[in-house]
């Protein structure tokens, strides 16, 4: 509220203004009382909060921790940890600082060896709950150079360690290690991330481990990713900053014309008034008293304690959404939470929405399904391979394709297999894929029982297979367009592709495994590559991709999985729903682009043939893209009248062609459809799509569950994370965090579309009820010769805005205009929101009509009925004060919605709260309103005033109220009327239930551009080396022996674009 | 409360031992009908019933209350005579504010002629026009600690420009005092004096707190210009009453101040003669004087206008319940008719 903060500094000028007393109409007091109760509230929130965060700090500061000293161990502070100290850390240790590994005690040892033949290595887990919210385990090792070096040794231990400009990239770090002599591989060695343990990771399976600290304090990897998130700016409050601005012209033009009214005055009326005694001769800036005596009369006219009630009110709206029990996963017990307080009303205002579709849409619950192997394929007829009886013989028989196809299955991946106490065997994986796959293995009897140094163990058909120092193995699993290009010459890949396309049909994922025998010459002659690449401080990673890149040849195809990610509860309805709110959904995966349009049809994001039609933008080159999206664009412009469900589909790599080149045309496109599915797009190309939509103006929501969406999500109005098994990481990032899609419904239609009422309502009276109080002030002015003269008395102002009557209206917090149910059932009536059809110009209008219809009532009224004798100056005062309480306690109780205890207790209390405080004042001698409320309350008078108020200033309101809400009643006064009466509430068009599962109904697909079916996809990303290649990194130098290919990616580049 | 609550305490038990999770996301909400926004509530609804009883009873019971007003303001007798101009002799009339200004005998006889039967107490005010005691120089030049008590008499800040007299501080200071009305009447009905009780004239609480009761007139108008009526130095400030009731400052600049009490009753047909003292200067700005002789009722002095508002409002409340009726009759709507719903007219259509 940029506007507001100039006119809150205006404030304190007028506050500083007003200790010069020549000037001020009433009492400092009134201007400096709300200021400094508002300052003071919110200093005292920021000072509550500040002493939390000193408190955590100060515990983090002082835990303890040992540090290894000239070989000896001794505790120290963690805030005195110096770069280069050797700290010692035992199991469940938090890590006080980054550090690099050196030492560690092996108690369980999980190599990440994908090759049955290589060096020594130690390794360890980590556990990074803190650094990406993610609670996996990673699995740590420590550089070559220092293996076998044990405690005793460490104190002898020197050496150079050369490591990067702290950063905060937690996947990153291209250092160098050097140990001096007596150690004799004193060769550099380098370091990545995968030697080190970064700060506020836990420390597990390993009894202990030593590390030099590297980065400390804020230098961390964490200390450097606490970004200040930037404060979003909600629709509302740039409708309020620009209601204030308009307000404060109006205020200048008022001052200025009473200023000057006022000097005119002075100088032909006043000289004349002898009791007034003007000095005949002023100096020059006597003409300014005047104006600035009215600019701080004014100066109430914005409200200044609407800071305090949004603030407050905002606090609560966010509270409601955490405590909301219908917004419990209840599988896991996740709340939904609100990082965000302060953009609750954008949540109704929302018109795109931008969703990832693994994980947001799905369960990401990886599930098995079938298989090709070979040529033939498993789990066709009953939906599940491992329940089919043939593969089972296949494996009794031991086929080789199906041992091998089952050994790629257990072992080319990172899994970590734990042996649980009851002696099963449970797997740590970083990929949902991976997992999946290991399981059915085991389940197919390929049970995958630890790997380590040069030894794994699987356990096949109740034999326990030892592999030692055997054949070098290329074990490769990815995404059929990054295997199959490498695929031997002789091989018939057709079976393959065709196997890919029916899958993808079926809404499933696909991965391709392959195999090749290396021979022993090629591996060495690669490893010296691969050590070279390995240590190079520039690109590192892109290096390590290419020399890699160089084994991946001559690939034996082994076959097909297909793995099922089930849609989640609720989804095809909630897409249903909000679209019917008038909410326009894009999907932004990752995914292939037909299993993303078997997705977006199974949950109703699309809507199949005669209804729907899917519009195909592609093209490799410029000219392709640039030609398919005009035709794109000549379609959707016919069909923008017809009732029809149009979408778009573009891949990541027509979006970047269209988005670099065809800006204009894509933004009109973006406008012109409701719905899209963009896929195979990277992060950034999610982040640019929201800032594309942003930019033509729309309130944006973004929701997400992993790392691939952190961007998006930062980037939108609105981010909201998922909080579910791809880790916390988009749910840190986001506004709002949820345990499931299906509530994002509630979380907009409800609580989003509550907030916006309640905060419009709020703020608009607010201002109303400054108007009111300043317009008599104003009136006043003409009948005390324009001098600024205050009608009311400084305490009363301050009471004004900041008690008397600012409490009933936070009690519109709990409002509802609607039931949760109606507003379920209609959501169309979201559109009020959408439009801002509650708080704009001419609603503003509105109260600021009322206000001046109010003051006018209350002004004429008062000094009519308290004229000639009873014109006392406090008294008639207090009658106007008085009338405006009154009118602005049935102002509040006409427009609430729905009465609760709440609501009565703090209108009809707050007046009686109004006579309880000015008694208490009339009681004290020294007050200068001492006796007067006394006075008046004993005078008929008094009381037939105020009735006559109350019924001439909401007479008029409460008919043009009901002539609207009877004869030109909005959609909301409808719904009202009809859930209020009971009667029947009739939608055309119920929502049906959807069928969950996407293998039901997969209806054909029209695709009315050039069918994409071809069956080898151009991959966009590996076309784009930057985008893939370079986060192929965090693996160990042999982890790419097993050459997960592209979507390797997806396990080792999951932090970055998961790429499904 | 449902049965998850001991599962959510446990839970939210485990979550805060394990300081490892960063937020203890497991910690389940506490249900109660507020956290959930579902306080029982009454929904009221704008029925044409329920409107048009509504407005019917604000006209029933506004009707009577103007009626009763207005008799109880036309039971008010009041004479009100005007006499700034008429007390000018003829010759002077060109200059009057040279005659106010100057040493010329001001005394002035005006009669009154008693309209109707004036039930005891009949007050006396003196009314000014266009007189701005309300003027934001004016209001704020006053020291009520002054006025309050003897060791204060010091606290003359706020009263310039009549603070102090050569630096000794005048009590009561400011423009306020310094500008009392000083016009006096002699009242006598059919040649017998009538005595006006100049005493209780004043809020009782301004006698006894407001104005100290051994605090004296000093240095009053004795500065180089003169304002108004002078007070007499012997008399404590809480005994002036004049002065106490001029300063409660009128917020209007037509106001009527009391003067006195009249504790007899006064027939119809008594004529009242009045010898007053002109002294005041309305005339640099042409500020009209008038003295008021007035009984009261239970909602004060002579005022129409509450009976005529109320009349009024309770008039318009009628007309509208009424124009709300045949407007229900002639064209009556179903209440929360879905037809209405623009979405339900056009099948799929969302906006």
């Amino acid at each position: 509220m940029k506007l507001y903060i100039v006119e809150l500094s205006s404030q304190e000028l007028v506050g500083a203004i007003q200790l010069w007393s020549l000037i001020t109409p009433v009492n400092p007091a009134s201007t400096w009382g709300p200021l400094i109760f508002i300052f003071a509230v919110s200093a005292s929130k920021e000072a509550w909060d500040d002493y939390h965060r000193f408190l955590s700090d100060k515990i983090a500061n002082e835990k303890q921790v040992w540090i290894v000293k000239h070989g000896i161990k001794k505790h120290i502070q963690a805030q005195e940890i110096q770069v280069g100290n050797i700290v010692w850390l035992r199991e469940n240790d938090e890590v006080p600082c980054d550090l690099v590994l050196l030492v560690l005690l092996i108690h369980k040892v999980f190599a990440m060896l994908r090759l049955f033949k290589c060096g020594k290595k130690w390794t360890h887990t980590l556990q990074t709950a803190a650094l990406d919210g993610e609670t996996d385990l990673k699995t740590r090792v420590i550089p070559s150079a220092c293996v076998g070096i044990d405690l005793e040794l460490l104190h002898r231990m020197k050496g150079v360690l050369e490591c990067p400009v702290p950063d905060k990239d937690i996947r990153r770090f291209d250092a160098n290690m050097r140990l001096f002599p007596p150690f004799i591989d004193n060769d550099v060695c380098s370091l990545t991330i995968k030697n080190t343990l970064l700060q506020s990771c836990y420390l597990r399976n390993t009894e202990w481990a030593c590390g030099a600290s590297v980065y400390t304090g804020n230098q961390t990897k964490l200390g450097m990713s606490r970004g200040i998130a930037e404060p979003k700016l909600t629709a509302m409050d740039a409708m309020i900053d620009k209601l204030t601005g308009a307000i404060f012209v109006f205020q200048i033009v008022v001052v200025l014309v009473l200023g000057v009214a006022g000097n005119v005055w002075k100088d032909t009326e006043a000289r004349k008034q002898w009791y007034v005694q003007y000095p005949a001769e002023a100096p020059w800036y006597e003409l300014l008293v005047i104006p600035l005596r009215f600019e701080l009369l004014c100066s109430i006219m914005i409200p200044i304690s609407i800071k305090v009630s949004l603030d407050l009110v905002k606090g609560l709206y966010a509270k409601f959404i955490e405590w909301d029990v219908e917004m419990i996963d209840q599988e896991t017990g996740t709340a939904s939470y609100a990082a965000n307080t302060a953009i609750s009303e954008d949540l109704g205002q929302v018109e795109y929405i931008l969703t990832d579709k693994t994980g947001t849409l799905t369960d990401n619950k990886m599930i098995f399904r079938r298989c090709c192997i070979g040529s033939i394929f498993y789990g066709n007829e009953n939906g599940d391979a491992l329940k089919d009886a043939h593969l089972l013989s296949a494996i009794t028989s031991g086929s080789t394709d199906v041992i091998r196809f089952l050994t790629v299955m257990a072992i080319g991946n990172t899994v970590i297999p734990v042996r649980s106490k009851a002696g099963d065997i449970v797997y740590k994986a970083q990929s949902q894929d991976e997992e999946a796959l290991v399981i059915a293995a085991a389940k197919l009897n390929m049970v995958f029982v630890g790997k380590n140094a040069n030894l794994l163990e699987i356990r096949f058909n109740g034999l326990t297979i030892h592999c030692q120092n055997g054949k070098i193995i290329l074990l490769s699993k990815g995404a059929d367009e990054s295997i199959l290009p490498y695929a031997c010459a002789g091989q018939q890949t057709r079976t393959i592709t065709e196997a890919v396309e029916h899958y993808a049909q079926l809404g499933l994922r696909t991965l391709c495994l392959a195999w090749r025998e290396l021979e022993e010459d090629e591996y060495l002659e690669w490893l010296v590559k691969f050590k070279e690449a390995s240590s190079v401080l520039v690109d590192r990673e892109w290096r390590i991709a290419e020399v890699c890149q160089r084994l991946e040849h001559d690939l034996y195809i082994l076959g097909v999985t297909a793995i099922e990610d089930r849609l989640q509860d609720g989804v095809p309805e909630t897409i249903e729903t909000l679209r019917k709110a008038g909410i326009n959904f894009w999907m932004l995966t990752g995914d292939k682009q037909n299993t993303a349009i078997q997705i977006a049809l199974s949950c109703n994001f699309i809507s199949p043939e005669p209804k729907g039609q899917l519009l195909l933008i592609d093209g490799k080159s410029e000219e392709d893209v640039s030609r398919s999206l005009e035709r794109v664009l000549l379609t959707m412009r016919n069909t923008t009248s017809e009732p029809k469900d149009v979408a778009f589909v573009i891949d990541g790599w027509a979006l970047e062609i269209a988005v670099k080149h065809h800006r204009k045309d894509f933004v009109e496109l973006a406008i012109l459809s409701r719905t899209a599915i963009c896929c195979r797009v990277t992060p950034s190309q999610k982040a640019q799509l929201v800032e594309i939509l942003k930019s033509c103006d729309y309130r944006t929501l973004a929701i997400g569950d992993g790392g691939n969406d952190v961007r998006m999500i930062q980037q939108a109005d609105i981010g909201v994370g998922i909080s579910g098994r791809e880790g916390l990481q988009a749910a840190r990032a986001a506004d709002y965090s949820i345990g499931r899609f299906r509530f994002l419904k509630r979380l907009i239609l409800v609580h989003g579309r509550y907030s916006y009422n309640r905060r419009a309502f709020l703020s608009q009276y607010s201002f109303y009820k400054s108007l009111l109080i300043c317009f008599i002030q104003i009136f006043f002015s003409f009948i005390s010769g324009v001098s600024g003269t205050s009608l009311f008395n400084s305490v009363s102002l301050m009471a004004y805005n900041v008690f008397y009557t600012s409490v009933p209206v936070l009690v519109s917090v709990i409002d509802k205009d609607l039931s949760e149910t109606s507003v379920m059932q209609h959501p169309q009536i979201l559109f009020y929101c959408q439009a801002g059809r509650l708080l704009n110009p001419s609603t503003f209008a509105g109260w600021f009509g009322r206000s001046l219809f109010h003051a006018i009532v209350v002004f004429v009224i008062t000094i009519h009925a308290y004229a000639n004798e009873k014109s006392e100056m406090e008294e008639l005062g207090m009658v106007a004060l008085s009338g405006c309480i009154w009118l602005q306690a049935f102002v509040v109780a006409q427009e609430t919605n729905s009465f609760t205890v709440l609501q009565h207790l703090s209108i009809w209390g707050n007046l009686v709260g109004f006579y309880v405080i000015n008694f208490l004042f009339s009681a004290i001698p020294s007050s200068g309103m001492y006796t007067i409320m006394f006075r008046l309350c004993s005078q008929p008078s008094y009381w037939i005033t105020m009735f006559l108020i109350v019924g001439a200033g909401m007479g008029p309101i409460f008919a043009l109220k009901y002539y609207r809400y009877t004869y030109r009643p909005s959609k909301i006064n409808i719904l009202q009327q009809a859930e209020r009466t009971g009667g029947p509430i009739v939608t055309i068009g119920n929502i049906e239930t959807q069928p969950r599962t996407m293998e039901k109904e997969v209806s054909p697909l029209s695709i009315t551009q050039p069918k994409n079916r071809s069956p080898v996809y151009e991959p966009l990303l590996s076309e784009s080396p930057n985008a893939t290649r370079r986060s192929f990194g965090p693996g160990t130098p042999l982890e790419f022996f097993q050459s997960q290919s592209r979507l390797s990616s997806s396990s080792g580049y999951s932090r970055n674009c998961k790429d499904n | 409360m449902p049965s998850n609550t001991a599962s959510s305490s446990s839970a939210a038990a485990a979550g805060s031992a394990d300081s490892s999770s960063s937020r203890t996301k497991s910690k389940r909400p506490k249900y109660s009908k507020f956290t959930q926004q579902e306080l029982p509530a009454c929904k009221p609804i704008l029925t044409p019933g329920w409107v048009i009883l509504t407005f019917l009873v604000i006209s029933v019971i506004f009707i009577p209350l103007g009626v009763v007003s207005l008799f109880a303001s036309q039971d008010v007798v009041e004479i009100v005579d005007r006499y700034d101009n008429v007390c000018i002799p003829p010759p002077d009339r060109a200059n009057k504010v040279a005659f106010i200004q100057g040493g010329a005998d001001k005394s002035c006889t005006r009669t009154l002629v008693v309209p109707k039967r004036m039930k005891q107490p009949i007050y006396v005010y003196y009314q000014l026009e266009n007189f701005y005691q309300n003027h934001r120089r004016y209001v704020k030049s006053r020291s009520d600690s002054q006025l309050r008590s003897v060791k204060d008499e010091n606290q003359i800040d706020a009263c310039k420009p009549e603070d102090d007299v050569n630096g000794r501080p005048i009590v009561p200071c400011g423009l306020i005092a310094w500008s009392l009305f000083n016009d006096t009447y002699a009242l006598s009905k059919n040649n017998q004096t009538l005595n006006v009780n100049k005493r209780g004239i004043a809020w009782k609480s301004d006698r006894e707190h407001k104005f100290g009761k051994n605090v004296f007139p000093k240095n009053f108008q004795t500065g180089n210009l003169t304002g108004g009526g002078r007070l007499d130095a012997n008399k404590s400030l809480s005994e002036q009453e004049d002065l106490i009731v001029w300063m409660r400052t009128a917020a209007l600049p037509t106001f009527r101040k009391l003067y006195g009490k009249i504790e007899s009753d006064l027939e119809k047909g008594d004529t009242i003669t009045v010898i007053l003292k002109n002294n005041y200067n309305t005339y640099s700005f042409d500020g009209k004087k008038k003295l008021v002789l007035s009984t009261t009722s239970w909602l004060g002095g002579k005022n129409d206008f509450l009976g005529i508002a109320y009349l009024t409002v309770g008039g318009i409340c009628f007309f509208l319940a009424l124009v709300f009726t045949i407007m229900y009759l002639v064209k009556p709507r179903r209440l929360g008719d879905p037809t209405y719903l623009s979405w339900n007219r056009v099948p799929g259509g969302g906006r």
